[in-house]
């Protein structure tokens, strides 16, 4: 038998595909980190995020979204138009991030006007970030309208508590792995821990194999190497992880949406109010957080993991991570690096090769 | 032949009578301000209505960041602000009016400097307005209210026939409900902050005032659609629509745009032409080119090619007017998808598609900036309705990245395409 780790190494290179569940229940793909899986779950659909690719082109996506829109997004509507998701029933899109919501209103848009273009109907499940409480309100109303869409879709009930709890074991699971890398030596790479956290997986197997996974923990390698926390963009495919890790490096932490930034808080048992109230205040990402907010999660996740270099990489596209990169910076005591308006898969690793690399 | 200026023409009564009004407004502010009342700075989709009933002084970002802009000196600030650690390429409109926050010398500013705001004001929209100005916010004195910028899965197509009197139907209630408590709760704060009132006749007043100014605007774009030739182009319309925006529910904006629509129906009735000679009748689609207006008018002399229509006079027209019972609702519904109305398929490249046909358009220009905003379908909703499109990209706050050859790349276009 496969270790584990191999297992849920295997099941990330299907990401951006569906799993090999139940093949007849419906397929759902979603867009952005704010979409409430647990209700998907709860819906018995199979539902997997969608991921872009840097090494394949995206001019379809290009044309429909201008360049102005983070890459991942125009890849990602570039695979749909090619296909390369497979058949989809349905897509489903948050509102985590602007290219998120402009990939939304594409879809929608070519859905009316190019019927032939066979891409599903989209669903924009709008969830805001002030940290206000007529926000709150508004997600709470918008959690109840996905769940009776998900119910009219299915014609059956939701299964809410039997999802939470998985996706909360699945959760608490994931913090304990993260916590395999912080250790001195890490024993997980950076990019082991974004196949781990994202093995495309029904909820349920992936909650067996990372319990394999804790289980086998002394088995697995130490890694030395300077420690980097990544902060900034999305990572929806390993090239960047690699990239890093290639030149001695070990990504110990991040705060993106695939990485450990959701690994926070269980949903518990309070259904649709406790699922509004975390998908609220999940984060900070990016994209909906203040740079204060983003600097003082830095600070205190650096210290957590006790990294060594701070590296806000910032693809060109989405903009949003080199405002908080000031704040970041002064609210740290290691030295931190600014990559800024990189390619697509890509990084530029000059600024990292310097024996001391910050910029000042 | 007369000669055609590079710098543009203010040819209208009323375009001159708003720029010495907003020279005269900045200066009773900047008095006002120095005088210890407060300030407010806002975006431009923030209801500013609530300010105006409440007598805080405002101005607008968008405003401020075109006027430095016009004066070369959006460079200047994007330095500052990059001299801080952010970015210089993003989001330069309202970057442009964060680095006046961060001049050393204020006063050095246009029209003696921008004052310091005690309260700014954004929706927040995109990935970035919102980080800019909660760092705003974290200058000394300042703070910071933002509103959300929220989404709708499904929307009838034509917002344009709803609005004035079928918004809850447009923009759904689930947005209303969300703006329309948050201005509730921004009159308590700023009731809370300046110590000023909020009247509710005082308001319903500011919101008959902003209808009625817009109904003047929609008269006067009816006129444009209309007449043949163009009895003026974007160049004279832009100040005369776009200045009075900054001031609206007040009576000074409504008789402007009264009399802005009395000096278009007297040129027509006195058969006077931007372009009398005009043989092609062109739409602009993006932000105004504030540091070089003089573009739209470089094509008449050559090609008798007049730009007719630009989204400012049209969506002053459109997008503003709300009629209703319950003020604060109908001032959420004029707000709570503005941008929607403008940059968000399908309402914005149907809308777009209904101005071309009734303006009676033979090619669009399309400036293209790196701001995401739906512009293929517009583009593409032109183009399978027939209207010639041609796509120019460049920001049009950065004059670093504005390119001479697109005047000769507009040209080309006209020959070989619109006029062929
Ligand atoms: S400035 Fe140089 S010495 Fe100081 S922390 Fe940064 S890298 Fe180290
Ligand atoms: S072509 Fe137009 S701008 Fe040129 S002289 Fe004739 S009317 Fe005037």
């Amino acid at each position: 038998m496969p270790t584990a780790l191999a297992a849920l190494e295997e099941a990330y290179t299907r990401r951006g595909s569906k799993d090999r569940a139940d093949a007849r229940a419906p397929v759902v793909g979603y867009v952005g980190a704010d979409v409430p899986v647990e209700l998907l779950t709860a819906a018995g659909v199979r539902a997997f995020r969608l991921t872009g690719d840097p090494e394949s082109g995206f001019a379809l996506g290009d044309r429909y979204l201008g360049r102005g829109v983070d890459p991942v997004a125009r890849s990602v509507l570039a695979r749909l138009l090619a296909g390369s998701f497979g058949d989809l029933d349905r897509i489903v899109v948050s509102h985590d991030c602007e290219a998120s919501l402009r990939l939304f209103y594409a879809l929608r848009e070519l859905h009316r006007v190019e019927p032939g273009s066979g891409l599903p109907e989209a669903y924009l499940v709008d969830i805001l970030h002030l940290p206000h409480r007529t926000t709150a309100r508004y997600n709470r109303r918008r959690i109840g309208e996905f769940a009776a869409r998900l119910e009219a879709w299915t014609g059956r009930p939701l299964d809410l508590a039997g999802a939470v709890a998985a996706h909360d074991e699945r959760r608490r699971l994931l913090a304990a792995a993260a916590e395999l890398r912080r250790a001195v030596p890490a024993r997980l790479t950076g990019r082991q821990f974004l196949a781990v956290a994202n093995a495309v997986l029904p909820v349920d197997e992936h909650v067996a194999l990372l319990e394999r996974l804790l289980a086998e923990a002394d088995q697995l390698a130490e890694h030395a190497g300077r420690r980097v926390f990544l902060s900034g963009s999305d990572h929806d495919t390993p090239h960047v992880y690699e990239a890093i890790e290639s030149e001695g490096q070990v990504i110990v932490g991040e705060d993106h949406s695939f990485g450990g930034l959701f690994m926070n808080e269980p949903v518990g048992a309070g259904g649709l109010d406790a699922l509004a109230e975390r998908y609220h205040h999940s984060g900070p990402t990016a994209h909906r957080a203040t740079a204060g907010e983003r600097a003082a999660h830095a600070a205190e996740a650096v210290r957590r993991c006790g990294a060594e270099l701070f590296v806000a990489y910032c693809r060109a596209g989405d903009e949003a991570p080199a405002w908080d990169f000031p704040e970041q910076r002064a609210a740290l005591d290691i030295p931190a690096v600014l990559l800024e308006r990189q390619e697509y898969g890509r990084a530029d690793l000059t600024a990292l090769r310097k024996e001391h690399p910050c910029p000042t | 032949m007369p000669d055609v200026r590079s710098r543009s023409v203010k040819s209208l009564d009323t375009a001159a009578e708003a720029g010495r009004h907003q020279r005269e407004w900045f200066a009773d502010l900047r008095g006002r301000v120095a005088a210890g009342e407060p300030f407010a700075l806002l975006n431009a989709d923030v209801p500013h209505e609530i300010f105006r009933t409440m007598d805080i002084p405002y101005a607008v970002s968008q405003w401020w960041a075109s006027l430095v802009t016009a004066k070369q000196r959006s460079g200047h600030y994007l330095e500052l602000v990059r001299q801080r650690g952010y970015p210089d390429y993003s989001e330069q409109y309202n970057a442009v009016t964060l680095g006046s926050a961060f001049g050393p010398e204020p006063e050095a500013g246009p029209w003696g400097g921008l004052p310091r705001p005690d309260i700014v004001v954004c929706d927040a929209s995109g990935d970035v307005t919102r980080k800019i100005f909660d760092i705003w916010g974290h200058e000394p004195g300042v703070t910071f209210y933002p509103l959300e910028s929220a989404a709708e899965n499904e929307v009838p197509v034509n917002w344009w026939e709803l609005m004035p009197h079928r918004w809850e139907e447009a923009v759904g209630p689930a947005r209303l409900d969300l703006l329309t408590a948050e201005l509730e709760n921004l009159v308590r704060f700023l009731e809370t902050t300046t110590g000023r009132r909020f009247d509710e006749s005082r308001f319903r007043e500011v919101m008959a005032l902003a209808n009625e100014q817009e109904e003047w605007n929609r008269k006067a774009r009816a006129l444009v659609a209309r007449a043949r030739p163009a009895p003026l182009s974007v160049v004279d319309s832009i100040p005369s629509v776009m200045l009075p925006q900054w001031h609206r529910g007040t009576e000074w904006a409504r008789d402007l745009a009264r009399r802005f629509y009395e000096e278009v129906r007297d040129r027509v009735d006195a058969g006077r032409a931007a372009c009398p000679g005009e043989r092609a009748r062109l739409m602009w689609i993006g932000r105004g080119l504030w540091y070089d207006m003089g573009f739209y008018q470089r094509f008449q002399e050559e090609y008798g090619a007049v730009f007719v229509w630009s989204m400012y006079l049209a969506i002053a027209a459109d997008g503003y007017i709300r009629y209703g019972d319950d003020p604060m609702r109908a001032l959420a519904a004029r707000f709570a998808a503005f941008s929607d109305q403008l940059y968000t398929p399908p309402w914005s490249s149907e809308w777009y598609v209904k101005e071309a046909r009734s303006h009676g358009i033979d090619g669009v220009v399309h400036l293209v900036s790196d701001d995401p905003r739906g512009s293929y379908f517009t583009a593409r909703a032109l183009e399978a309705a027939g209207f010639p499109v041609l796509e120019i990209h460049a920001d049009n706050v950065d004059t670093r990245t504005f390119d001479d050859d697109m005047v000769v790349r507009v040209g080309q276009w006209l020959e070989d395409v619109v006029m062929a």
